[in-house]
């Protein structure tokens, strides 16, 4: 197996359900492979299957059938606290993070790493600052997440994948709640993240032009079938049709 | 160099002075006046009727307030976090309901429950209904649905309770209601160990879960993404929120609103949402609280609490403190 491949999905049959027959919003068999420093785009319809393929991918659903190969191990195979240092899945629009700063949520990205009683060491501190400050969040570091705007608790959510520096980045819409600037930001960090951590990064977005320029593969899902193609040959390829009036 | 956040600091010390001068309140004051020569080793006989109150009647009732608000308090927290529920409680779960019915039947139906008598029919009574709500969460994922189940057997428990009231006489009725009252005069020396070891056992299920309820409040594919898991955590928590319910409920009675109010008190003081800092925060706002309402000896345990703990919860959400943040 190629060294620099972290994701892999073997025949991979995804959705809800216990098998094939059972399962909804099924896709067909598919393989994929995700390499280091790679950014893949993954485009299509609402309810199309990118959240559930992403949350297959990162072990939260299983799959139906085939396989999702983590850095060489099978995903069932790999304990959930291992997973966690090697794979994360940021959702925009999830539980209401109560009663927590922006510090705070930031620093659950440190949980994988830590001990019995949920300590931090001051490394720990370090890098949770460092995502912090990547994500230009120093301003609101102290203030409860709940008083922010979806714009800037999108940037608290990356900024918790980000100091659980794990290899590969899954973001399920990060740049919905975001203005024009701040999106472009994020997918040039997105591609930056990739290229100097050699991150492994899936994204999911609605927003084809940012997908066309910033990452290297465009990955496609309609009518439950999976397609992939270069970046720039995508749009020849006819994998972005359905965009179409 | 790690942070070191001087409110958390300061509210600890703070509630650790507070704790310490209740504590010498409960034992020395009173209406009959003890000195530190009392508080010698207990030897029988005892040496003065003062040494006889202090033994008997002070440490016993000192020891039940701090467990009693120990345990209510971790207990209200973990399970508020578990349900991300703000209003959730030790009770929500029906083990309050459950050790009522183990007391009824004892008291309203004469059955024998040993040695023990009253506590170990609140504790069989709160264990079964334990029992049943683990299974339940052992079978249903969803919190919800244990929140429900849960309330519905206190519902269901408390109208078996009314049949067993109609068919009761007077004296029986008066001693159940009594018990109902909930207090900290009930405990005994002699039984403090079993009532110190639930707890030490309630206790350690929940520390050991610090991870799956810093987690768990962000729900659990969240708890699980972080490496957390879930399934255990929240057995683990089940397990000791319910004992350390079960625990304070047979030897107190069904003590009011401490596991309610306590958390969102402690919320309040060290505006932090780390379990590492909010469990022992609510454990000694807990134990704070319970001392400070074994000063009114002469009035029912959960009439003050009651008067103190219903202004805390409006508050919460009148403010929206704990519901929106």
């Amino acid at each position: 197996m190629n060294q620099s491949v972290l994701l892999k999905c073997e025949d991979l049959v995804f959705g809800y359900g216990s098998s094939e027959k059972k399962a909804t919003g099924l896709a067909a068999p598919f393989n994929f492979e995700l390499s280091a420093g790679e950014v893949v785009a993954l485009l299509g319809e609402n309810g199309c299957g990118k959240s559930t393929f992403l949350k297959t991918a990162c072990g939260l659903v299983s799959a139906v059938s085939g396989r999702v190969i983590l850095e060489g191990h099978a995903m069932d195979e790999i304990p959930v606290r291992d997973r966690a240092k090697l794979v994360s899945l940021t959702r925009m629009g999830g539980v209401a993070c109560d009663r927590m700063t922006v510090r705070d949520y930031v620093s659950l990205g440190r949980m994988p790493y830590a001990g019995l009683f949920d300590g931090r060491s001051a490394e720990d501190e370090q890098i949770v600052d460092e995502s912090i400050r990547l994500l230009e969040l120093e301003k609101f570091a102290d203030r409860w997440v709940s008083e922010l705007s979806d714009g800037e608790r999108s940037r608290v959510y990356l900024a918790e994948a980000i100091a659980q520096q794990v290899k590969v980045l899954l973001l399920d819409e990060p740049n919905a709640f975001l203005d024009i600037p701040r999106s472009r930001k994020l997918f040039e960090m997105l591609r930056m993240l990739a290229k100097e951590r050699r991150m492994g990064v899936i994204v999911s977005t609605h927003s084809v032009e940012y997908a066309e320029k910033y990452s290297d593969r465009i990955m496609v899902i309609e009518n439950g079938v999976v397609c992939c193609a270069a970046a720039g040959d995508a749009r020849a390829e006819g994998l972005l049709d359905w965009t179409k009036p | 160099m790690r942070r070191i956040n001087t409110r958390i600091l300061v509210a600890f010390v703070l509630l650790v002075s507070l704790a310490g001068l209740l504590s010498y309140l409960t034992i020395f004051s009173g209406t009959v006046g003890l000195s530190w020569s009392d508080l010698s080793f207990r030897s029988l006989p005892y040496a003065s009727v003062q040494s006889q109150i202090l033994w008997e009647i002070r440490i016993p009732r000192l020891v039940a307030a701090v467990l009693s608000g120990l345990s209510l308090a971790v207990a209200g927290l973990s399970l508020q976090t578990l349900f991300r529920n703000p209003l959730a409680g030790p009770f929500v779960l029906g083990i309050s309901s459950g050790a009522s019915f183990g007391v009824a039947l004892s008291l309203l139906l004469g059955f024998s429950f040993g040695h023990f008598g009253v506590l170990s029919a609140a504790a069989v009574g709160a264990m079964a209904v334990t029992a049943l709500v683990m299974l339940v969460a052992a079978r249903f994922e969803n919190s919800t649905v244990l929140l429900i189940v849960g309330l519905l057997v206190g519902y269901f428990i408390d109208a078996l309770i009314s049949l067993m009231i109609v068919g009761s006489d007077a004296e029986s009725l008066r001693v159940y209601v009594s018990w109902g009252m909930g207090s900290f005069g009930r405990l005994t020396l002699d039984s403090v160990w079993v009532f110190a070891l639930a707890v030490l056992v309630g206790l350690s299920l929940v520390l050991l879960s610090i991870r799956y309820l810093n987690a768990a409040r962000l729900g659990d594919d969240f708890a699980k993404g972080l490496g957390v898991n879930v399934r255990r955590g929240r057995m683990m928590v089940l397990l000791g929120a319910s004992l350390l319910a079960a625990s304070s409920t047979a030897f107190c009675g069904p003590v009011a609103f401490v596991g309610i109010a306590v958390p969102h008190l402690a919320f309040m003081l060290f505006k932090t949402s780390n379990h590492r800092v909010l469990l022992p925060a609510s454990a000694l706002c807990g134990i704070v609280l319970c001392l400070a309402s074994c000063q009114f000896s002469t009035v029912p345990l959960n009439a003050v609490l009651s008067l103190v703990g219903v202004p805390v919860v409006l508050w919460v959400i009148v403010r929206g403190g704990g519901v929106r943040r």
